[in-house]
């Protein structure tokens, strides 16, 4: 199977300036995404994953470089043209779930159709069926912020499906949420890629979901990395058994004390 | 790919900016509650301003047209109202009726009793144009049969006593004296018997009103006054200035009201200040809401605008929260100040009563136009207050309103 390039993120850089401090984000470097595949991102906390993400949706223009979708130069184009890539062909989760507090869950879901124009009626029959799909259709009329942290993650799930979006970005979906119910969204994600040929984008510090990955983009004090297809499989067997050494070494020095 | 969106549905934004509102429900009672207060302060006191307003233009012209203008001659001896120049006045076009009246001093006897009064004779066109409001009886030119009609006024029966029951008058004998050889000294006085045919309420002394050819037949060959009835409204300044290149003096009721409304529009001013004071608790409180609101929903408008909403949407959305609070406000607060001056009016009169004044009144007055400009005035106040909030909300980096903790 040839491997379609969805994103090109061609020396693509991103610094802050608050005040007199100057903080890089991401430094320049190059990486892409392929499309229909699941893509992680990685690496410790404040290296630069969120700011990765923000820029691949259209969230963030970056320092330097461009970001091209669909052999497209996002950040060209203006601020509505930006609001309908976002709308048309993203679905976004966040760690933190966010809701507008006063709409029921039905009406947090279909927002992303709203902002497509849709009607009422019809963005709530497609809601209804994004519900259905994580199984939490009996939620409809319940306030989101009210749900457990595992219900709210299914519940923004939807949402992201809702608009039947191409790619769906993700950072830390599983952040807030135990292994049980974290396991429970990755496999959702692991579906809408196989079975619909999503493009998923995930950010996640959570290194044993690695594996489902078939790209991965790792990223330390800014620098991003990518690794090979083909090298996928030994650098996360290294990686764990690095972690499997850490807690070893951490077991031995607690037993010395 | 890059098309435009179509945009959010109006609707759905509204139905948002109303959720919102519902949700915060203490605030928005109080914020509805303070604009109420606001613009229902205003139209209390505008309403009472107008009804106060139509009161003294009523009390001061009565039942006047104010489509008339009064001719007279400022010197009697110089000009006449005789027919020649009647007949000038009644040709200019805009002139739709002409009215002449005669009318001297003079005294009236009436069963044994005898008073002073005017003595008017006049025309259909005069009756006509100055609404006489019959109470018993009819007016002179609709007498018919009865031979020498004559109308007298109450204030007139109350000269001698006989106003307690008018009805018994009508039919009776009463007999004038109107020294006429005082006008001019070739006429002789008048003194003939009439038969009353009709009772009027108006006229704060006493007066009479037979025919003009009374007058005309002893020989008066000149009115006192003429009553023009002019087409419209508009054409009463045209017209008077033609009559009064004549060399004929005019006035018309118009004037009169043209200075009532200059004194109320003061009033109103006056009284809009005050309103004002209300309004200024109004404002605050709205910009107060709408501010919190804001702070309150920043990461919310983050999320929506990464969701796919417009930064533009966002604007709309409150504007549409300012709307929904200065619609609902505006006619909370108008229906409020209609109970407090029903309720206010209701009293008064009561009060009136104790004190021995008769008829009711309505002290304020409601014109369609207050209610539609207050409400439409509420509005482009909360556009004026939504500004500011409006624009900082269509500012919000999503980034950074999701980021803050
Ligand atoms: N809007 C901003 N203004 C200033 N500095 C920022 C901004 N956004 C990010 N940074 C800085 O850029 C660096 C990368 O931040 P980023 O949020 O991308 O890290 P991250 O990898 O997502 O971290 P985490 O795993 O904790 O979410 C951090 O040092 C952060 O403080
Ligand atoms: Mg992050």
């Amino acid at each position: 199977m040839k491997r379609e390039i969805l994103y090109e993120v061609d020396g693509v850089a991103l610094d802050f300036s608050v005040g007199e401090q100057h903080v890089t984000a991401v430094q320049k470097g190059s990486i892409f995404i392929p499309k229909s595949e699941i893509t992680i991102i990685f690496g410790p906390s404040g290296s630069g994953k969120s700011s990765l993400l923000n820029i691949l949706s259209g969230l963030q223009k970056p320092t330097s470089g461009s970001m091209k979708y669909k052999s497209e130069n996002i950040y060209t184009s203006n601020q509505d043209s930006l609001a309908y890539y976002r709308a048309h062909e993203l679905g976004i989760i966040y760690q933190t779930n966010y809701w507008v507090k006063s709409l029921d869950v039905l009406d947090n879901v279909a927002l992303p159709l709203y902002f497509l124009g849709y009607s009422r009626a019809d963005a709530h029959d497609k809601a209804r069926s994004a519900l259905e799909r994580v199984n939490m259709q009996s939620y409809t009329h319940k306030y989101p912020y009210l749900l457990s942290g595992g219900e709210q993650q299914r519940i923004a799930f939807a949402r992201a499906i809702v608009n039947d979006a191409p790619v769906i970005i993700a950072d830390e979906p599983t952040g807030n949420l135990d292994s049980k119910n974290g396991d429970r969204v990755i496999e959702l994600f692991t579906e809408f890629q196989q079975n619909e040929g999503k493009t998923i984008i995930l950010v996640t510090h959570n290194l044993e979901y690695l594996p489902i990955a078939q790209h991965l983009v790792q990223i330390q004090d800014g620098k991003m990395t990518q690794i090979e297809h083909k090298d996928i499989t030994p650098t996360v067997k290294q990686l764990l058994s690095d972690v499997q050494n850490r807690i070893s070494t951490l077991a031995a020095k607690g037993a010395k004390k | 790919m890059m098309r435009n969106t179509r945009g959010v549905d109006r609707k759905i934004l509204l139905m948002i900016a109303y959720r919102n509102l519902v949700s915060k429900k203490l605030r928005t009672a109080l914020t509805l509650f303070g604009i109420a207060i606001g613009i229902g302060s205003i139209y209390f006191l505008l309403s009472f301003g107008l009804g106060l307003q139509n009161i003294v233009t009523n009390e001061v012209i009565g039942n006047q047209s104010i489509k008339t203008i009064d001719v007279t001659t400022p010197n009697s001896r110089i000009i006449k109202l005789d027919d020649i120049t009647n007949q000038r006045v009644g040709d200019i076009a805009e002139v739709t009726t002409l009215g002449k009246a005669y009318f001297y001093p003079g005294s009236f006897r009436l069963s044994n009793s005898e008073s002073d009064a005017i003595v008017y004779g006049i025309d259909e066109g005069y009756e006509q144009l100055t609404y006489l409001d019959v109470i018993e009886g009819v007016l002179p030119t609709q007498a018919g049969d009865i031979k020498n009609p004559i109308i007298i006024n109450i204030a007139a029966l109350e000269s001698i006593g006989l106003s307690s029951n008018p009805s018994a008058v009508l039919g009776q004998t009463l007999s004038i004296q109107v020294p006429l050889e005082k006008v001019s000294d070739n006429l002789e006085a008048l003194k003939q018997e009439f038969t009353v045919a009709g009772i009027i309420s108006s006229g704060g002394g006493p007066e009479v009103f037979v025919l003009s050819n009374v007058f005309r037949e002893l020989g008066v060959d000149a009115a006192t006054q003429l009553k023009v009835g002019v087409k419209d409204v508009a054409s009463i300044e045209m017209v008077r200035s033609q009559i009064e290149s004549f060399g004929l003096e005019t006035q018309s009721p118009a004037d009169t009201v043209e200075e009532i409304n200059t004194i109320f529009r003061y009033f109103n001013f006056m009284l809009l200040g005050f309103g004002g004071i209300g309004m200024i608790i109004a404002v605050l409180g709205m910009f107060n809401t709408l501010t919190i609101s804001l702070l309150e929903r920043t990461k919310e408008i983050g999320l929506m605008v990464s969701l796919g909403a417009r930064s533009i949407d966002m604007r709309l959305l409150f504007v549409f929260e300012a709307v929904l609070l200065s619609l609902f406000g505006a006619v909370l607060g108008i229906v409020g100040a209609t109970v407090l001056s029903a309720l206010v009016n209701w009293l008064l009169n009561l009060l009136a009563g104790t004190r021995g004044v008769d008829g009711t009144f309505w002290l304020f007055s409601y014109p369609w136009w207050l209610f539609v400009g207050a409400i439409l005035f509420m509005l482009f106040v909360g556009f004026v207050v939504v500004w500011l909030p409006a624009r900082r909300a269509e500012k919000i980096n999503p980034i950074d309103a999701l980021r803050r903790e």
